[in-house]
């Protein structure tokens, strides 16, 4: 193209000395957002315990032999209820396993099941939502009634249900009680709110002109969804993931302690309680120490997650 | 010299941001007379409307007046306090906001909001300040004003909406009604409809009237008096017959020289400004139009020009018109 | 464009400058209200009802009108960015209308549209970059990644960006900024026609010459077509060769821009231009203005005959019963829907 050096340069009125505006670096919404909640202190303290916790449920089996030197299930009678010691520093349970090992494996229980199951509800939700949100029309009807029949039923219930059904025969495969089926499970009967968020999100995104514009350069619905809206609606969906996870962690510790979620001999925090209620009396260390557990990993999910959420609102951009 | 109905001197308001201090009115004097129209024109970042929200202490936080003084009858309204400005608003300085669609209450019937004002000021009782406020519908031009005054604002058009703020306004026949972009968010038809209404009530009350615009063709249509003003500070000021036959200042001059015209010839181009609105937090050093104007001199860059009388009637903070320098002969 | 800009699209049938470049043939566009539990269709706003219009290459087409006029709906009909209810829109001899998909992407190369909100047009999450480049992308034009960031430096150019600002994103720059990065994005696939909709009302003052003057000087240099849309008749005015004024949905005049302000015929262009308020004080206080009545009738159930007789002040029988058509008042390339038009006398 035959550019015209001097209308170019009548129009490129913007003297070298002054830049009007633009002294700050390129910063996308990402980087903008990551620096907000590196200015959350609180925020940042809890990440971090969130960070050492899930550290130390990734390693727990380094952890059981170089630090304890104990499996979560060796089992020694002659040592039940012990106090505690250098060999046992919180102590023994009923059948002699170390606590504090039991404690690190039941961390990779809950955590797993939190983070895995926020992941997975996401992701149905968000597919529910979009596909709802941006199609309209009877997709929406469908998707949207079928989420409104699933929120009316209480969530409790239906766990509750689906888990005394465990272990459940499905053909090739068997559904038993184990963290990974668990996660599953947990997130069918919750993406309906995600599902109702992200399709509200998705309507109010894909009005703004910048869809309209897309499009009348001739981009695809396809290529709309997923290089314009998704991007657009994701604060949406961290915010209510990072909300998501601290739930999910009562709610799984919640099923364990009703003996319906993750069995023993695999610890859970939950079922750790459940446990231990029996010697509530005798050994109260045995109800405090998983309790403890569940209150700082949701209370630093929750705090961490109101943090993300304020550094990610939408509306601050 | 006479006592001014509201003198503004030296007025600076500031905005803390993460950014930096953003100094959205920085040294700001005018007065206004009572009958008079003043208008105040600038674009946005100008400061017009941070101007007359400082007038009326209505900044919202964390925007604070940091110097200089509001003189209304005398009395100094920075240091007014709370109590004493609830009672001048609304009473004695009147003000209409741009969106009359978010300036309504929407859970409450119009009648009762327009007379609220009465309610609380005149301490009216209910049924009193409904007569005089569905008088004052009439007034503004609503037709069937008792059956209006039962609507919600919903029901209204937007002109209609602009009429009703109008009227809830003028019950107390305030001394000064400061009019905020009144018409920016309205139809051309309608905008005429409320200037027109304005005008009027400029005439038949006598009330003095600041119009905020950034519109130069409503200001000379509607004030005898207008202030230009630009990042902050006073560009002109002067009768508006003079500021537009003669403008002092280039900002003034080539902003005037930009704007389409109705009744310009065909194809006649337009002279557009070069370069961005400046910014707040940074400003140029000098006068802050410098980076951006066509008669520019050295002086200009490094220090910034004060309000001078340029002309028998007008005011001008350039140090070119200053000087003597007539812009209009200037070719192009 | 540039030597190595990729061919255009080839069209099923030959079309010649000398015919309109664009058709527009009794086009209605209606949006369904809808009302009750089941959602059914209980009325329809008639957004766009019954419009003719010809646009010829390298004209500027003004379309003026004010809120709820249709004019905006128009544009994007015009587009198919919204559907079309009934009608033709007959683009280089091509029924738009009758187009699947497919064919509708390949048009899209040869017209493009600028959008009013310069805030809410850009995409936030994406580079100045990569939204000039994604029409570059969508229609595969650049299979050298050089060739195509050329193209995109080019682009940036001709609209007066630093093309340094390549990797920055819009919330970084001002409101006129942001409007050159749409234009850019309209003009990377080398269109013909342009709908510029409203693409200056929501920029300051003293920036909107600037766009304006880029516009008129892009037309010259890649001989473009423009639909341009706003309600600021002074505007129109200057940039339009020729001038269509809506009301409610239909055109109730058509003249050049020149003779549309010296001669209106239709009232309710009399009205509009005695409105518009002009920046010079002598001029205002000597001028004589019609002041309207009431407001803008609901385009869902308009007044029936001509819908600008409820605020009409020439107003009279004939009007509630008949719709005048177009070409009512038929002058020398200056038509109005009119039976009562203006005269001399009447300002």
């Amino acid at each position: 193209m035959a550019v015209d050096q001097t209308t170019i340069t009548q129009l490129e009125g913007t003297p070298v000395s002054y830049e009007g505006g633009l002294a700050r670096p390129a910063q996308s919404y990402w980087s903008e957002s990551w620096e907000r909640l590196r200015g959350s202190t609180f925020g940042m303290f809890f990440g971090g315990v969130l960070v050492v916790l899930a550290v130390i449920a990734i390693t727990a089996p380094l952890f059981a032999n170089f630090v304890t030197h104990v499996q979560p299930t060796s089992v020694d009678l002659s040592n039940n209820f012990a106090g505690f010691s250098r060999a046992h520093p919180l102590g023994t349970d009923e059948l002699g396993r170390d606590t504090l090992t039991r404690l690190v494996y039941a961390a990779r229980v809950s955590l797993g099941v939190g983070f895995l199951t926020v992941a997975i509800y996401l992701l149905i939700g968000g597919t529910v939502g979009i596909s709802a949100g941006f199609y309209g029309g009877w997709l929406d009807d469908i998707l949207m009634r079928f989420v409104d029949i699933l929120l009316a039923i209480p969530t409790i219930y239906l766990l509750i249900m689906i888990t005394s059904m465990l272990p459940l025969p499905l053909g090739p495969i068997t559904i038993r009680h184990d963290a990974f089926s668990l996660s599953f499970i947990i997130a069918i009967t919750v993406w309906g709110t995600v599902a109702r968020l992200v399709r509200g999100e998705t309507l109010t995104v894909k009005n703004r002109d910048f869809i309209l514009a897309t499009r009348s350069i001739g981009a695809s619905n396809l290529r709309l969804m997923s290089r314009h809206l998704l991007p657009n609606v994701l604060p949406v969906m961290i915010v209510a993931a990072s909300l998501g996870v601290g739930q999910i962690i009562l709610l799984e510790a919640a099923l364990d302690f009703v003996g319906l979620g993750v069995q023993p001999p695999t610890a859970s925090w939950g079922n750790m309680l459940l446990n231990a209620q029996t010697y509530f009396y005798h050994s109260t260390w045995l109800v405090i120490f998983p309790g403890v557990c569940i209150v700082l990993a949701v209370l630093s999910a929750n705090i961490f997650g109101n943090a993300v959420r304020d550094a990610f609102d939408p509306r601050l951009k | 010299m006479a006592e001014h109905l509201l003198e503004v001197r030296d007025l600076h308001t500031v905005f803390p941001t993460k950014d930096g201090l953003v100094k959205a009115v920085d040294g700001v004097s005018f007065h206004l007379d009572p009958g008079e129209t003043l208008g105040i024109v600038g674009e946005s970042g100008s400061g017009k409307s941070v101007t007359v929200l400082s007038v009326m202490r209505l900044l919202q936080r964390p925007g604070r007046i940091a110097g200089g003084q509001i003189l209304y009858k005398g009395r100094d309204l920075v240091k007014a306090s709370d109590p004493e400005m609830q009672e001048i608003r609304g009473e004695e300085i009147a003000m209409i906001f741009q969106d009359p669609m978010t300036s309504l209450n929407p859970v409450f019937k119009t009648g009762w909001q327009v007379g609220e004002p009465l309610r609380l000021h005149k301490n009216f009782d209910a049924k009193k300040a409904l007569k005089e406020a569905i008088g004052y519908l009439q007034k503004v031009g609503i037709p069937e004003p008792d059956k209006r005054a039962e609507q919600y604002p919903h029901e209204f058009s937007g002109g209609m909406r602009q009429r009703a703020m109008i009227a809830m306004g003028l019950s107390t026949s305030p001394d000064v009604l400061i009019a905020d972009e009144p018409t920016t968010a309205l139809d051309v038809t309608i905008q005429a409809q409320i200037l027109d209404l304005l005008r009027k009530v400029n005439h038949d009350f006598g009330t003095a009237t600041i119009l905020i615009t950034h519109n130069l063709g409503v200001v000379a249509g509607m004030c005898e008096r207008v202030m230009v003003m630009y990042a902050g500070k006073v560009a002109e000021q002067g009768p508006t017959a003079d500021v537009f036959a003669n403008p002092k200042h280039p900002y003034t001059w080539s902003l005037l020289r930009s704007i389409p015209r109705l009744d310009a010839e065909e194809h006649e181009p337009l002279r557009a400004i070069e370069g961005l609105p400046p910014d707040l937090i940074n400003p140029p050093g000098g006068c802050p139009f410098h980076p951006r104007c066509a008669f520019r001199i050295d002086r200009c860059v490094r220090e910034m020009p004060p309000l001078q009388p340029v002309g028998p009637t007008q005011m001008a903070s350039c140090w070119v018109t200053q000087a003597g320098r007539d812009l209009n002969e200037a070719v192009s | 464009m540039s030597t190595e800009a990729p061919a255009r699209p080839k069209l099923t049938k030959a079309w010649t400058a000398a015919e309109p470049i664009l058709e527009v043939k009794g086009l209605k566009t209606y949006f369904p209200v809808t009302a009750g539990i089941l959602q059914r269709t209980v009325a329809h706003v008639r957004g766009v009802d019954g419009v003719d219009l010809t646009v010829r290459q390298g004209e500027t087409l003004g379309l003026v009108g004010e809120s709820g006029c249709g004019k905006s709906t128009l544009g994007r009909s015009i587009l198919r960015l919204v559907e079309p209810t009934e009608g033709q829109v007959i683009f280089k001899g091509e029924d738009l209308t009758k187009l699947g998909a497919g064919e509708m992407r390949r048009v899209r190369r040869d017209m493009a549209m600028i959008f009013q909100d310069p805030y809410a047009s850009l995409d936030p999450r994406q580079t100045v970059g990569e939204i000039v480049g994604e029409p570059l992308d969508i229609h595969h034009l650049y299979t050298s990644k050089k060739q195509r960031q050329e193209r995109i430096t080019e682009l940036l150019r001709v609209v007066g960006l630093n093309p340094n600002f390549n990797n920055r994103y819009p919330h970084e720059f001002s409101g006129g900024q942001r409007q050159r990065i749409g234009i850019a994005r309209a003009l990377a696939v080398d269109p013909s026609f342009i709908v510029c909709d409203e693409p200056i009302s929501a920029l300051d003052v003293s920036i909107q010459a600037q766009i304006i003057n880029l516009l008129e000087r892009l037309q010259d240099q890649f001989n473009l077509t423009y639909l341009f849309i706003a309600h600021d008749l002074s505007v129109v005015k200057h940039i339009s060769d020729r001038i269509a004024v809506m009301y409610l949905g239909k055109v109730v005049e058509l003249a050049g821009a020149g003779e549309l302000y010296r001669n209106p015929k239709h009232p309710y262009t009399g009205s509009l231009l005695s409105a518009i308020p002009i920046p010079d004080p002598k001029v205002e206080r000597g001028r004589q203005r019609i002041i309207l009545k009431g407001d803008v009738p609901s385009p869902v159930n308009p007044p029936s005959g001509c819908r600008f007789r409820t605020r009409c002040f020439k107003a009279q029988e004939r009007c509630a019963q008949e719709v005048p058509p177009l070409d009512t008042v038929h002058l020398d390339g200056h038509e109005a829907a009119c039976f009562f038009p203006l005269q001399p006398g009447d300002r």
